[in-house]
């Protein structure tokens, strides 16, 4: 595909992504930050669809060779900046798709936050020199290197061509596990609306109750003064 | 709960939404999408299976790296051809406006425009205190930082590669949740104090 036609495809989708996080008030941030603060799954849930429907589809097309995977140096610096990035996602109040949808509603914090991403990669890219990892393309042999912790090249397409194993065979395990949470999360919040009807109800029950108690002796204040 | 910064705080010219549905609406032609909220399990089961299609075509769904080189060119326009000074700039990402997954992140912007003034929830708000504003500030350049540091962003990382059976995407997930959860616990003291 010409470079005009993919970035036409690539507009195109994000045009479609923007309407659907906007319409659905998807965040990533939320995905983690609620489920960790106040025990609500509400965007852990898409989350975790949209990875068993990924991961299948992914895995299906590159057993059968097709599909563009990413490829490049996964290590140390994928957690260490990872880790920076999900402290800075949550201070942010959006994580890098939620900038920009929220600035499209018209959020200046949102625009804020986006700037000032951008004015941190610019930082960070004069230090590049020390953020570039010597050791990384040198272990990066395209088999696992679990020694490196270059695991980067270990995706389904290598995994298939080393072992011979399918690549959707990985991808099943892994939605598998990744439907295992899911249905904890469902399970989880099964109990939660158990409990909390469990409340209601007492609190009705002692409601009607004290109610109960008070006609019984009486009601004083209900003599009208004559 | 919803936290302090998404209330809506300050309205430019724009009417906010609580008072244009007081008005007789004219929603006759509009699409039920932009009357409610979607459940957001089936937005993001939509976009699944379009990232499916955008991997067979292009690649799958970034936006660190559309964010980096948006970065780069704006570096560029900046400080001109100084730029080929930082290494960075001129042997990893060469600023180039023909880089698909910039699209990608535009076009969020211009869909969630379009969604937001179709739905009409389109309106001007900003952050009311001083904190919120250091607090995002903070956040947005972690934000940069780590993705620079990392060389992918969440999206990435839960839409991309983990998908893709590559175990870096474990590594990138332990650590974005590690931080999530140090986040959080910073946000929850903030909120509290």
């Amino acid at each position: 595909m010409s470079p005009v036609g993919e970035c036409i495809v690539a507009f195109v989708f994000g045009t479609v992504v923007g309407v659907l996080v906007q319409r659905s008030r998807f965040c990533n941030t939320a995905a983690l930050r609620d489920a960790m603060l106040f025990n609500s799954y509400r965007n852990t849930k898409a989350l975790l669809v949209a990875m068993i429907i990924l991961t299948i589809g992914f895995t299906t097309f590159i057993s059968i060779g097709e599909g563009h995977t990413m490829h490049f140096d996964v290590g140390l610096n994928t957690v260490a900046g990872l880790f920076l990035f999900g402290i800075g996602m949550v201070l942010a109040g959006a994580c890098t798709v939620s900038t920009w949808v929220k600035t499209g509603e018209g959020n200046i914090g949102a625009l804020w936050a986006l700037i000032f991403t951008f004015v941190g990669m610019f930082l960070f890219s004069l230090v590049w020199s020390w953020n570039f990892w010597p050791p990384a393309p040198a272990s990066m042999t395209g088999k696992i290197n679990v020694e490196a912790l270059q695991l980067g090249f270990s995706n389904a397409a290598t995994l298939q061509e080393k072992l011979g194993i399918p690549a959707i065979v990985f991808g099943l395990v892994q939605a598998a596990v990744l439907l295992l949470i899911y249905r904890a999360i469902l399970k989880k919040e099964a109990a939660q609306q158990a409990r909390h009807k469990a409340a209601q109800e007492e609190r009705a029950l002692k409601k009607a109750m004290t109610e109960k108690a008070s006609g019984k002796t009486g009601e004083p204040v209900a003599e009208p003064a004559q | 709960m919803v936290p302090a910064r998404t209330r809506r705080a300050c309205v430019f010219g724009k009417v906010p939404a609580t008072e244009s549905r007081s008005r007789p609406r004219q929603i006759g032609g509009r699409m039920d999408l932009f009357k409610k909220t979607l459940d957001p399990v089936i937005a993001l089961a939509a976009i699944a299976v379009l990232d499916i299609f955008l991997f067979l075509i292009v690649g799958s769904w970034t936006v660190g790296g559309g964010e980096t080189m948006m970065t780069g060119l704006a570096a560029e326009a900046v400080l001109g051809d100084d730029i080929e000074r930082l290494p960075f700039w001129s042997l990893v990402f060469q600023p180039d406006w023909g880089y698909w997954k910039i699209y990608i992140s535009l076009g969020m912007l211009f869909g969630a425009f379009v969604a937001a003034v179709l739905s009409k929830e389109f309106y001007l708000r900003m952050p009311r205190r001083l904190g919120e504003w250091v607090m995002i500030t903070i956040g947005g350049l972690l934000m940069g930082i780590g993705i620079r540091l990392a060389f992918i962003c969440n999206v990435s990382t839960f839409f991309g590669i983990t998908p893709e059976v590559n175990f870096g995407g474990y590594l990138a997930i332990s650590g974005i949740i590690a931080g999530a959860w140090v986040g959080s616990l910073i946000y929850k003291r903030i909120l509290e104090g």
